[in-house]
């Protein structure tokens, strides 16, 4: 079978240029929209994603299924740091375990109004386990038992008081910032201190969780089970992987579940707009259709020239779609984790999941939109073409 | 003018016309949708009335205000009443299906609330029975609870220490006034959670997470305010008093900067439909050209035929703004149920519809007037030269 050569249907949108240009953009336009909605929920993913570590294990209350909901009474707490085989040592001999405090403060934005920024007191066990996640980019960490705190990177650009040096007043104690501190999951939108001082100027006797560093050859569900049952400190327990990716559920979901709706909407009206457009050619193309099926073209390759010409146009459309979010790729801003009512501040990304997705809707798009005009265009005889063209 | 051209022309390519008002439709649709999510958002914050009240820990959202606050508030002169509530944050069934629960006092709650409706049940049964409730319209039809009903809460901030799920009878349903809270909530009696927890039956904190205090007529909110923060300067808890729209648009303003999120989706739908239905004019125009230099030679005016190119841009967008906000306006009840507790005040106000209608004939306008132009400027003869 003879395809009609690619040249004519290029040379074809080329003549044609501003309808060509005004259904390109006008699809751009709509790729974009979608490609936008999800490269927010990848940046949103991502970070949760990044920061969950499989060989960190989090103790939580039974029932509970985030940190500010659980608690620990000190007693409890010390059973889970001292006595669960599965963790493992530090060269001394010291379980790689640490307590945690965890809650939302009120504190102001940069740009006016208030938020609500997760303050995580920790022990010095903590900051070995993390070692190698967290990294000081300026001043230095706090010295444990002290009135001094770290905050994450992310906050020094959103929240009032996080500069190096300044003073957060934690209920009526005063906090001194001494380090700025980053690492790739949610913690460089948290406030870190000293555990025991954080739960004296926040009132708190309980501990939030704990966590602990597991051995490599750890049977984690054997672990969760034999914890849910301890007979004197039944704890929740998952791995810390397991713990964030619990926590995108609403969000993802709704950025999703708007993705698809916006998808399906705008992408009707696109398809009609690439209809006009392709039935236009149609109509003005004719006589040359007529041509075609005199030089012998069967009605299959005048249909796949058509649907060719459409897909063009589908593709056209999603390069200048991603040209246009191109530029929100870094773009931080922040929404509260409707898990635990905090802040956390996140990048657009567009990853190679939003870039694939823009790409096979726009193909999709340039299909539907073209199915019609080529369906016509092939059923032409090509006397009638050439009579009414 | 020759207006029937207008239609002759229109139905001339039946596809197209209905392609373009349908995807005219689906965009007002859209916009309408989109706008009306923007406004439910501050629907809290525009019905909040002045002589309430709420007081909070400065410190924290999660941090509960110490129980002997009750009376140092009550205490303050202007304040007429106040009342407690607490967060439960429980859930029915399962953790994804989400309404809110709130332990209150009962009858000061609804008496500073005249916009909560009984509309079945009783009242007196909430105001006098330990383990009663009140439930919303919205969740009562959702889940089908009837007044006379159990509705088993299992606790996450607050446990029954013998594992089981709490449980309320529901005392009564109400429906809401006007949109200064949602119709999902459950609020139960304040007391029976304080009862549990000192009676050792429950564990979980102690206190109550605000206060709210209705103020006596002609009292400035604001002095209020002001004295009742410098009351717990120095602690133990520190306070924060705000109004009602204040405590409102705090939550609003939580979830990120959603109306900058939504008008820029809207500018996006907005931009892909404005060029459709320029693409289908300028086509249009373009097809046109032969017809409107006969028109001129039988000595129609220029404007005329401007009239004619215009008028058919208008008339589309005019059908499509039409069936999109016809659209927008019969599906906004389902839509309002669909998103049920993220925005409560969500609602097809006849502002929207009008911004909508003046949008589509903004549309129509802009997108005739182009081909339009270029047609009044037409020669004849150029039109039968190089006429198609």
């Amino acid at each position: 079978m003879q395809l009609v050569p690619f040249s004519y249907n290029l040379r074809s949108l080329l003549v044609r240029r501003s309808t060509t240009l005004l259904t390109v953009v006008s699809i751009g336009a709509t790729v974009a929209v979608i490609s936008g909605v999800q490269a927010l929920q990848q940046g949103f993913v991502t970070i949760f994603e990044n920061g969950g570590r499989t060989d960190v294990a989090v103790f939580l209350r039974p029932g509970a299924t985030t940190e500010n909901q659980s608690g620990f009474t000190r007693s409890s707490a010390d059973v889970l740091l001292k006595s669960i085989p599965e963790i493992a040592l530090t060269d001394d001999g010291r379980p790689l375990a640490s307590a945690e405090n965890y809650m939302a403060v009120r504190l102001f934005k940069v740009g006016g109004g208030e938020t609500n920024v997760p303050v995580r007191g920790v022990q010095p066990m903590t900051m070995t386990i993390r070692a190698n996640d967290l990294q000081i980019l300026e001043g230095r960490r706090f010295e444990p038992g002290t009135d001094e705190i770290m905050v994450g990177e992310k906050l020094t650009r959103r929240i009032r008081g996080c500069q190096l040096g300044e003073v957060i007043r934690l209920n009526t104690v005063p906090f001194t910032v001494v380090g700025i501190f980053t690492d790739e999951g949610t913690f460089s939108s948290e406030i870190w201190g000293d555990l025991e001082r954080m739960g004296d100027a926040l009132q708190r006797s309980v501990y939030n969780r704990v966590i602990g560093v597991l051995r490599p050859d750890v049977d984690v569900p054997a672990l969760i089970e034999a914890q849910e049952n301890h007979p004197q400190v039944p704890a929740s327990v998952m791995t810390e992987a397991d713990y964030l990716m619990s926590q995108t559920g609403m969000i993802s979901a709704t950025l999703l579940g708007l993705g698809a709706f916006l998808a399906v909407i705008m992408g009707i009206a696109a398809v009609f707009t690439t209809t006009t457009t392709m039935q236009a050619a149609l109509a003005a193309r004719t006589h040359e259709i007529g041509i075609l099926a005199c030089l012998g073209f069967r009605p299959v390759s005048i249909l796949l020239s058509f649907l060719f010409e459409s897909l063009v146009l589908g593709v056209l459309g999603g390069l200048v779609g991603i040209l246009l979010t191109l530029p929100l790729n870094g773009i931080e801003t922040g929404t509260t984790n409707m898990v635990t009512f905090t802040e956390v501040a996140f990048a657009f990304r567009i990853t190679p999941q939003v870039l694939g997705t823009a790409i096979l809707f726009s193909i999709l798009l340039g299909l539907l939109g073209g199915a019609i005009p080529a369906f016509r265009a092939a059923r032409m005889s090509a006397v009638e073409a050439l009579r009414r063209g | 003018m020759p207006i029937r051209l207008i239609f002759r022309n229109l139905l001339r390519h039946k596809l197209r016309t209905a392609l373009t008002v349908g995807s005219l439709a689906i965009a007002v649709f859209l916009l309408c949708v989109l706008r009306a999510l923007v406004v439910s958002l501050d629907a809290g914050v525009r019905n909040s009335t002045s002589d309430r009240l709420i007081v909070q820990s400065a410190v924290s959202l999660f941090v509960n205000l110490p129980a002997s606050y009750l009376g140092k508030l009550q205490a303050v002169e202007g304040v007429d009443s106040v009342a407690r509530l607490q967060w439960f944050g429980g859930y029915y069934q399962d953790p994804s299906s989400f309404f809110a629960q709130f332990g209150v006092d009962p009858e000061e709650f609804l008496d500073m609330y005249p916009e909560f409706k009984i509309v079945d049940g009783s009242r007196e049964r909430f105001l006098t029975e330990r383990t009663a409730c009140i439930v919303g319209r919205q969740t009562a039809d959702r889940y089908g609870f009837k007044v006379g009903d159990t509705v088993p809460i299992i606790g996450t901030i607050f446990q029954r220490l013998d594992g089981t799920p709490w449980e309320f009878q529901v005392a009564a349903i109400y429906e809401l006034d006007s949109i200064v809270w949602d119709e999902t909530t459950i609020f139960f009696p304040f007391e029976y959670l304080e009862e549990s927890l000192e009676g050792g039956t429950a564990s979980g904190p102690p206190g109550s997470g605000v206060i709210y205090m209705h103020l006596a007529e002609g009292v400035n909110p604001v002095n209020i305010a002001a004295e009742v923060d410098g009351l717990f300067e120095n602690g133990p808890q520190r306070v924060q008093t705000t109004t009602e729209a204040e405590f409102n648009a705090q939550f609003v303003s939580m979830v990120g900067n959603i109306p900058f999120f939504v008008t820029t989706i809207g500018g996006g739908v907005l931009a892909a439909i404005l060029l459709a239905v320029i693409n289908t004019m300028l086509l249009s125009g373009r097809e046109q050209r032969h017809d409107m230099g006969v028109l001129k030679a039988l000595g129609f005016s220029d404007w005329a035929v401007f009239g004619v190119m215009l008028g058919q841009g208008v008339v589309l967008c005019v059908l499509g703004g039409g069936v999109g906000i016809g659209l927008a306006q019969l599906s906004s009840p389902e839509i309002a149920k669909l998103l049920g507790t993220m925005f409560p005040g969500f609602e097809m106000t006849s502002e929207i519809l009008t911004s909508a209608c003046t949008l589509s004939l903004g549309i129509g306008l802009l997108s005739g007037a182009l081909p339009a132009a270029a047609t009044r400027k037409l020669m004849a003869v150029d039109a039968f030269r190089r006429g198609a």
